[in-house]
């Protein structure tokens, strides 16, 4: 790996601190109800994270 | 005279029930278990080295571990000609202790084993908690000790790392429907005196210390992880990177469940402090039981 160059993970990184309102509504989701998490339990909210860094990964680059 | 066998004992009808016959068997020193994957570990490992100014950079943990077994070592007032190191990830004990650096061998694999016992100080700073066979390993430590010898030994444990645990699984449930394993199963403090007794040391010290470590982010603590060589090698895990949808969900679970007001992630790491010291007979031993002389109520209760 060379030194200055950027990391995937750190491009990642960069584009989901974009989405902290999304992320706080997705997590509140989950820590509502924590002992029973089943699949697809908050997609809506997770859709709605994703979309979010998915802009923000677009106009990062 | 013609016996009446019943039909099943007629020797004449005698024959092979089963062909082959195979032998149940008792391994020597129980059974093993396999957990962690000793090869990805080294390729991790390797990785980890071959960048050497990240890893230099993730060393805070081991050198600060370092540091607290050397305070350890010194509460031993005596002087070792001969120690090992054993696991030594980059010498960081030595590099505590200043000097120049001493034996060291490879974690992963068994020490080797002199042919009679050789050292006088065994030491062991955060590796092993990656070996497979702790019982064996201890015994082999204890078995190159010369008599009233001390291994002093740091491993982490317990709950090291329950944040992330917790939410990565919270992620991929949610996700995925599923979990797989990611951080590693780990001795507990009691696990550990257990251990060091089966393997035949003698006054056991154990002691535990949380060592928390705020993160920007669950990235920069998984970059981290993997700069110290630490990234996860347990057998039956789930090859390849983690998703980006449980990344992306794990960092939002993560912040929710454990993280600080400030905005950065708390990640606890459980350092247990063990040490043992090679069976001697010139040693304090305990005294037998039942040969006590005072009543312990009295001196608790004040005498009354």
């Amino acid at each position: 790996m060379q030194p200055n160059k950027v990391r995937p993970i750190q491009r990642f990184a960069q584009s989901v601190s974009k989405c902290s309102a999304e992320a706080t509504v997705y997590g509140k989701c989950i820590a509502a109800d924590y002992n029973s998490v089943h699949k697809d339990q908050c997609v809506k909210e997770f859709m709605r994270l994703k979309d979010c860094f998915l802009a923000a990964s677009k106009t990062s680059k | 005279m013609r016996l009446n066998f019943p039909r099943a004992c007629r020797p004449q009808q005698w024959r092979p029930i089963i062909a082959r016959r195979t032998y149940a068997f008792q391994a020597p020193s129980g059974p093993i278990f396999d957990v962690f994957n000793r090869n990805t570990k080294w390729l991790q490992k390797e990785r980890a080295a071959a960048n050497v100014e990240h890893s230099r950079q993730a060393d805070y943990l081991k050198d600060e571990v370092a540091a607290r077994v050397c305070d350890r070592l010194q509460d031993i007032k005596r002087h070792f000609p001969r120690a090992l190191d054993l696991g030594a990830n980059s010498c960081n004990i030595a590099r505590a202790l200043s000097r120049p650096t001493p034996n060291h061998d490879n974690p992963d694999g068994p020490p080797p084993r002199p042919p009679q016992p050789s050292f006088d100080l065994v030491l062991s700073n955060l590796s092993m908690h990656w070996i497979n066979n702790l019982p064996g390993v201890l015994a082999q430590i204890n078995s190159i000790l010369k008599p009233d010898c001390p291994f002093i030994g740091a491993m982490l444990g317990g709950d090291t790392l329950f944040e992330l645990r917790t939410s990565l699984q919270l992620a991929e449930q949610e996700r995925r429907g599923g979990i797989s394993p990611h951080v590693s199963p780990l001795a507990d403090v009691r696990d550990v005196g257990g251990l060091l007794q089966r393997a035949g040391f003698k006054m056991l010290t154990v002691d535990v210390e949380d060592i928390v470590v705020d993160f920007p982010d669950t990235f920069a603590l998984m970059q981290d992880l993997q700069a110290m060589g630490e990234s996860s090698a347990i057998l039956g895990r789930e090859m390849g990177a983690i998703g980006r949808d449980v990344l992306l969900a794990n960092d939002a679970i993560y912040r929710e469940l454990h993280g600080n007001e400030d905005g950065t992630i708390p990640a606890t790491f459980r350092v247990i402090h063990m040490i043992g010291w090679r069976e001697s007979d010139d040693q304090v031993k305990p005294l037998a039981r039942g040969s006590g002389q005072v009543n312990l109520k009295d001196i608790l209760e004040g005498g009354k």
